[in-house]
């Protein structure tokens, strides 16, 4: 049972990697780069939001709030611990960045990185109130439920293992944010601004899915480090806002 | 970041013709820090005529086993293994990371599990460590084991896990294929692939009742295995893989040297080496680090934090000179390989030859 097969075959046919010890260099780039954007963007995400909490309008939601930035943190922390097995000096690397730094309201990125972190363009967008918090952890949440969804079948291992340990706990963020937004679109008045936010933020969120036939998406998905295309993703983000937001009467 | 720790070889004991078990004990200030848990691994490091050299091996104690071992079988062309295997001996001093990897369920002694590993050659080691381990901590659980190997002669523990299926009577089976030894039944001569696996499902291994499948070996046989216990209905996270060291290189090579220091203003022709293909480009001489300018030609280089922190952008050079300005991210070794931060990078020859893909 002597006999090796290249690791890009290996990669390409399903296998899996486990240690930073068998992990080839365009693999451990690409790996590093897709661990760094998660890192970044669950911290600018958790950053975002602890300014949120003030936005509550009441104790639960104040807790509520409180546990979508204490919880990605967390998340951000885990995925940093295995970055810090490729070398990575996770406490500088935590430090770099001021994780609550936004652009304009108004502004428009895109698709595309800004500043010198790796979070997604989404999250350099600043929240405005507690409807506008709102209406965004519902977009992101389920946004977040497709993507680690994809996520949790990465070929390396340990980091496949961590997205599936808080895919639960990121579907109950989007679970808090829809039971909030319930709440606000009962009154007719609440209704307005909650359309108002969803409609700023979905092709915000819509972008953090990437660009349809993307060049980097072939090449990781031969490192099996990605198995759907961005533009398949989209799609059932979008089928899963329609869903979820038509009983709200907010779609 | 993991420090390397010095561990104290108090036993070698050769285990088949080419594969040893090696006893560590650590120093009592250490032993919190290699306290392991069943199936991790340890990296070693060794210097090879001046080259630095790190091997991971998996542990093949049992967390009740008071002790640190490691199997280590010689690799054709290996200078660790072969090393290990010819020249280790008792009160030698090996320098070693604690313990690492992900290669275990955590225990849970109420559970009444059924685990399913299987092994190939020294793919044994860490299973060897979660057999004893959940055995004696979960005493509901069983396991089913499935070992390859060529021959009889080349089985690794073959007695240690007889003896466990004495101590553990009707909890362990063992089902040994050997590739080029006929057996009673046919099943189990050959290789495991996808045929083999059908007949084991069929006959020997009820697929529902798995809770969670653990394989360890070379990868053609690891992902026969990985597609069919996904067609027989288990999930990702019921399977785990541990890769061993086939992926690792012999040797490290030297680093190549060149004193062509540039003088003047020219600039640096850098040529640069990304998924097997090659570009050369002008790097101005002052303010440009290496991977800006990699961008800047439309090269997809690796990077993340552009500040020397994370080493998503780490590329080894092969000729010419650089100075990294700032370093958090690669180790001594890895410098001394050859190795650089790319986004900390600015040339210092007009010469540059560096690659990503090594």
């Amino acid at each position: 049972m002597s006999d090796a097969i290249a690791i890009d075959d290996y990669l390409a046919q399903g296998g899996v990697l486990t240690s930073p010890d068998n992990v080839p260099p365009r693999y451990r780039g690409e790996l590093l780069r897709l661990m760094s954007s998660f890192v970044d963007s669950q911290l600018a995400g958790s950053a975002g939001f602890a300014a949120s909490i003030n936005f509550a309008p009441g104790i639960k939601a104040r807790i509520a709030a409180s546990r979508i930035t204490l919880e990605k943190a967390d998340h951000a922390e885990r995925v940093l611990a295995l970055m810090g097995a490729f070398g990575t000096d996770t406490g500088r690397y935590q430090a770099q960045h001021d994780w609550a730094a936004r652009v304009d309201r108004d502004a428009d990125l895109g698709a595309v990185r800004h500043g010198n972190d790796m979070r997604l363009s989404v999250f350099h967008y600043p929240i405005t109130g507690w409807t506008d918090a709102v209406a965004m952890n519902v977009l992101m949440g389920l946004a977040t439920g497709v993507q680690l969804s994809e996520l949790s079948r990465v070929s390396y291992a340990p980091l496949a293992e961590v997205f599936r340990e808080i895919a639960p706990r990121e579907a109950r963020h989007a679970e808090l944010g829809l039971e909030g937004l319930e709440r606000i679109a009962a009154a007719e008045a609440g209704r307005g601004g909650a359309r108002a936010s969803l409609a700023y933020w979905r092709p915000r969120v819509a972008a953090t899915f990437g660009v349809a036939g993307s060049a980097r998406y072939d090449t990781l998905r031969r490192l099996g480090l990605r198995h759907t295309p961005n533009e398949a993703l989209l799609a059932e983000w979008e089928r899963t806002v329609t869903d979820r937001l038509a009983p709200l009467g907010l779609d | 970041m993991a420090r390397f720790h010095s561990l104290e070889v108090v036993d070698v004991r050769r285990e088949t013709r080419d594969a040893v078990v090696v006893t560590l004990k650590p120093r009592a200030e250490d032993a919190a820090a290699f306290d392991f848990t069943q199936g991790q691994y340890l990296t070693f490091r060794r210097d090879f005529d001046g080259e630095e050299l790190r091997r991971s091996y998996s542990i093949c104690a049992g967390k009740d086993e008071g002790c640190l071992k490691v199997g280590i079988k010689k690799v054709e062309g290996g200078a660790f293994s072969t090393w290990a295997n010819e020249n280790l001996s008792s009160g030698d001093i090996l320098e070693a990371m604690p313990p690492m990897g992900k290669f275990f369920l955590p225990l849970a002694p109420e559970l009444d599990r059924h685990y399913l590993g299987f092994a190939g050659g020294s793919g044994i080691t860490p299973l060897l460590s979660i057999i004893k381990t959940v055995l004696a901590r979960e005493p509901k659980s069983r396991f089913t084991l499935v070992y390859a190997n060529r021959q009889i002669s080349s089985i690794m523990f073959r007695e240690e896990l007889e003896d466990l299926k004495n101590l553990y009577l009707g909890r362990l089976s063992v089902l040994h294929v050997l590739e080029s030894e006929a057996q009673e039944i046919d099943l189990f001569t050959g290789r495991i692939d996808a045929e083999k696996m059908e007949g084991l499902f069929k006959h020997w291994i009820d697929a529902t009742s798995v809770d969670t499948a653990f394989i360890c070996g070379p990868e053609p046989m690891m992902l026969a295995i990985a597609a069919a216990l996904r067609e027989h209905g288990l999930s990702d996270a019921q399977i785990k893989f541990e890769l061993f060291a086939s992926g690792q290189p012999g040797r490290a090579k030297a680093k190549a040297v060149s004193a062509n220091v540039a003088a003047n203003g020219a600039g640096t022709t850098a040529t640069v080496t990304l998924d097997g293909a090659t570009r050369s480009f002008h790097i101005p001489r002052e303010g440009q680090s290496l991977l800006d300018a990699a961008l800047a030609a439309s090269l997809d280089a690796p990077y993340a934090c552009k500040a020397g922190v994370c080493s998503t952008c780490r590329a080894k050079v092969l000729e010419g000179e650089v100075e990294m300005a700032v370093n958090h991210a690669l180790e001594d070794y890895e410098v001394r390989a050859g190795y650089v931060l790319t986004c900390q990078c600015f040339p210092l020859t007009e010469k540059l030859v560096v690659t990503y893909d090594e």
